[in-house]
């Protein structure tokens, strides 16, 4: 076809007026995209674990990171549970200060422990002490990486 | 290491000193990162670019961690970043307009980031508990800000042509006022001096010099001869001047204010 004469059919729209003003237009809060470890997750726990820090610990097991395909304990994201009256804190912290995946990690722990019905409520607690480094990777987390060719 | 503040009796001008200090360096962490992302597209290599599109990813992070700090004085970070005017944006001078060229630009990396880690790593050192916390990561990351400062302000210092001379111009204009806030030693900041939360004005300043002192001596200068700007602004805590309008409208996100998430 000679584009010659060509016009493309489109229909101009106007753009639409947002008003400025805070969530003018939008829901208040407006929840972020979900990771893609989720179908690695494991049916619910038909009965909860007599230690459940160390079952919260096995729980997070199954939470990868975004975007690197290891779970957050492995990638040393994790710097420690507590659970105390069916809360689960977990104290985490991130690669990078404005790291793009806090709100599709922050969302992935809490969905993963909350379908547990021994936990009501996920607590959590964002930490940078002690800075995180790659020498945080666990040794598990680093042969799993070099299996994928992935060097840290 | 000092002992640690007690913000819930900080009160009167030492909690305003404070709250003055949180917000000079988150507001000069964001203006930043808008300066480097004015060059993700048009660094002279696009390793560069990416260089610099990884620094305001940083920079940003940065001014989140900064501006949350002044939950800890019970006070909400939000309408800080979104809703203050202009003329109350506390950024550093060297800040206020955009660089024209990529010397200017290797300029504010070398020389106005490094001011900035200055304060920081005073900042860290002293007794606001979450300063000490959160700054480390942030010093972390800026290894990589200086290596990548440093690097190109060596290579335009011995480049032919101009280069070398808009780089001392650079250089020049910008120094006065980083050389004033990094050793700021108004009311204000000595009463952060007496309250521990950052080291003697003289010391920051020693150490700001020694930072850039081998960098700056390649284009001609001597950092000991350089004078502090003495004009002043005491309420802000920086000198005299404000961004420009389109930067403080990017910065407080005037025009993604429906996109706005808690």
């Amino acid at each position: 076809m000679s584009s010659a004469g060509w016009r493309p059919d489109v229909t101009t729209l106007p753009l639409p007026v947002i008003e400025r003003r805070r969530h003018a237009g939008l829901p208040k809060a407006v929840t972020s995209h979900m990771s893609g470890g989720r179908d690695l997750w494991s049916a619910p726990l038909e009965e909860a674990p007599d230690d459940r820090v160390q079952g919260t610990w096995d729980l997070l097991q199954e939470v990868l990171d975004p975007e690197i395909p290891i779970s957050l304990p492995e990638l040393g994201l994790i710097y420690g549970v507590d659970f105390e009256d069916g809360v689960a804190r977990i104290d985490l912290t991130f690669t990078a200060t404005a790291c793009p995946c806090m709100e599709f990690i922050r969302e992935d722990i809490t969905d993963r422990l909350e379908s547990e019905y021994w936990i009501d409520r996920v607590e959590l607690v964002e930490v940078w002490d002690p800075p995180w480094t790659s020498d945080r990777i666990t040794p598990e987390g680093r042969e799993k990486l070099k299996k994928l060719g992935v060097s840290a | 290491m000092s002992e640690t503040l007690d913000t819930s009796t900080l009160e009167g001008a030492n909690r305003d000193a404070l709250v003055r200090l949180i917000i000079s360096l988150a507001d000069s962490k964001r203006l930043m990162g808008i300066r480097y992302s004015d060059w993700t597209l048009g660094a002279p290599s696009i390793e560069t670019g990416v260089s610099t599109a990884s620094m305001t990813q940083d920079e940003w992070g940065h001014a989140r961690l900064l501006y949350a700090m002044l939950k800890q004085l019970g006070i909400d970070p939000s309408p800080v970043e979104h809703d203050r005017p202009g003329e109350e944006f506390a950024s550093l001078s060297a800040l206020d307009h955009e660089r024209g060229d990529w010397v200017g630009t290797v300029a504010l990396i070398a020389l106005a980031d490094e001011a900035l880690s200055t304060m920081l790593r005073s900042f860290a050192e002293g007794s606001f508990e979450v300063a000490r916390t959160r700054v480390p990561k942030m010093l972390a990351e800026e290894e990589f800000h200086a290596s990548l400062g440093a690097a190109w302000y060596r290579r335009l210092a011995a480049a032919e042509g101009e280069a070398a001379g808009l780089l001392r111009s650079a250089t020049e204009e910008m120094l006065p006022g980083l050389l004033a806030w990094a050793g700021a030693n108004d009311a204000a900041a000595r009463a952060m001096v007496d309250a521990g939360v950052i080291g003697p004005a003289e010391d920051r300043l020693s150490a700001f010099r020694d930072a850039v002192r081998d960098l700056v001596a390649l284009v001609g200068m001597d950092i000991n001869t350089v004078e502090p700007a003495t004009d002043w602004d005491e309420v802000r805590g920086r000198a005299s001047g404000r961004p420009d309008e389109e930067a403080c409208e990017r910065a407080r996100g005037d025009r993604n204010r429906a996109l706005l998430v808690e």
